[in-house]
């Protein structure tokens, strides 16, 4: 903690991961500033060293190759909204970053790096980049490294560690016949969401062929329901199994919070029937076509 | 590694077209420098959490909270407050003529944000629909108007920024 505190611009990754990897635990990364500035206004972070990496050209742009999108980590959510590869590739996390409270304002300087690394649970971005399975990379002293994001969430519910820069996020082109859907139940427009969920379906003809959910702002991270909807497989959708599955949804959540969002009984509820209403957008087919840059 | 470290940092910002070199404190906010050390008063602090939106400022013509944007980020930026839409002669600009006349504004304190992100709105998209201005007004809150006259003053400056829009609404 400090009153005075230091501030960095390093100029390239290199600079900035052997900057943190030389300062002690009271050193905090910063671009735009959207998560953090609102703590250190208020006095709860007072953070010894700002280390700017909001000038790194490394950790910028939306790139493709082969079937694979990689979208640094300092790409705005304005930008996720509307860069071309991302809205027709992956237009769920386009439709997801939509949702994001605070306005434009918010999303032009919001990155989505920030995003996740703040590990906050009632956030939008997690919950989709989960159910499309994405991967991110990570920079520290040890070297480039990647891992999936749901093994980055559960290692820690603290983030990265204050030596590890997240660099970009990686992320399979969705399929043709893939289909999506994402529910924010929220109590205004602005707001957190009281029970978000992404739902990504794959079909085969009338049926069913694989079902992934993930559920946000309902617990402490994200909850990953895949295996578990195993045995709705192979059917037509019917409001029955769309009931059923609000139930599994529901039973896979242990610990639900409770906070300004609502009461913990009634989040669980929720998060049973924002999962079915996601499922039934992403079976309604219109989803892909909604997507309003 | 210890000579990329400053309690400070030197930032070069035009603000509304004028050029300021500064050397601001780690940690201070973009409006606490508008504010204070440039005088632009019309930036407003409201909540200090990025809710409110009556700190909206442009950054490199992107609207922005000053209050969650830490000045010492902004090597080099273009800034637009309020102050910057009068003309020459200390004129409104046409969006700040239609709130005027559409009752765009009652207390006034959101009302520079809320005419900066109209601003930028209708920079990009001549022809906003209903829907297009709800959005891009998402990130202000105002507690007098009830936002009708809001999206209606946003509208009208549509129509006079732009006259071939007669029929929009």
């Amino acid at each position: 903690m400090s009153l005075h505190p230091m501030y960095a611009r390093p100029r390239d990754l290199e600079q900035a991961s052997q900057l943190l990897a030389s300062l002690s635990s009271g050193a905090v990364i910063i671009a735009g500033g959207q998560e953090i500035m609102p703590f250190i206004n208020y006095g709860v972070m007072m953070p010894d060293v700002y280390v700017d990496i909001g000038g790194i050209k490394a950790l910028k742009g939306v790139n493709v190759n082969d079937d694979e999108v990689s979208i640094g980590a300092l790409t705005v959510h304005r930008d996720i909204q509307s860069t071309e590869d991302i809205v027709e590739r992956l237009p769920l996390l386009a439709y997801a970053a939509q949702q994001i409270g605070g306005g434009w304002q918010v999303h032009n300087r919001g990155t989505i790096g920030g995003n996740i690394v703040s590990m906050h649970p009632l956030y939008d971005i997690a919950p989709a980049l989960l159910a499309l399975d994405a991967d991110v990379e990570l920079l520290s002293d040890k070297g480039l490294q990647r891992m999936s994001l749901l093994q980055l969430q559960n290692d820690s519910s603290h983030g990265l560690g204050s030596s590890s820069i997240l660099t970009k996020i990686l992320v399979k082109t969705m399929l043709p016949n893939v289909l999506w859907g994402y529910y924010k139940l929220k109590n205004s427009a602005g707001a957190y969401g009281s029970a978000n969920a992404a739902a990504v379906i794959q079909m085969d003809g009338e049926k069913i062929k694989s079902i992934r959910i993930v559920i946000g702002a309902v617990s402490e991270t994200s909850v990953v329901i895949s295996k578990a909807l195993d045995g709705y497989l192979g059917g037509a959708y019917t409001l029955e199994i769309g009931r059923a599955i609000e139930k599994v949804c529901i039973d896979a959540i242990d610990e639900p919070l409770s906070d300004q969002q609502g009461d913990g009984v009634w989040r669980k509820a929720m998060a049973g029937i924002a999962a079915r209403r996601a499922t039934e957008m992403a079976l309604s087919n219109l989803t892909t076509s909604s997507i309003k840059r | 590694m210890e000579d990329l470290l400053d309690t400070s940092a030197l930032i070069q910002l035009r603000v509304d077209g004028e050029f300021h070199e500064l050397d601001v404190l780690a940690g201070r906010t973009l409006l606490d420098v508008l504010r204070d050390d440039i005088g632009k008063k019309g930036t407003h602090l409201g909540c200090k959490t990025g809710h409110c939106g009556a700190c909206t400022v442009m950054i490199d013509g992107k609207v922005a909270k000053s209050c969650i944007t830490m000045a010492a980020t902004l090597a080099r930026a273009e800034i637009t407050t309020i102050e910057g839409l009068l003309d020459e002669k200390g004129g409104l600009h046409p969006i700040q003529q239609s709130f005027w006349d559409e009752a765009g504004l009652q207390c006034g304190y959101c009302a520079p944000g809320i005419v900066l992100s109209a601003l930028e709105l209708v920079t990009d998209n001549h022809h906003p629909s209903a829907e297009d201005i709800e959005l891009a007004l998402a990130g202000s809150l105002c507690r007098c108007t009830g936002y009708q006259s809001i999206k209606r003053s946003v509208a009208e400056a549509c129509v006079r920024m732009y006259p071939a829009n007669e029929n929009i609404n």
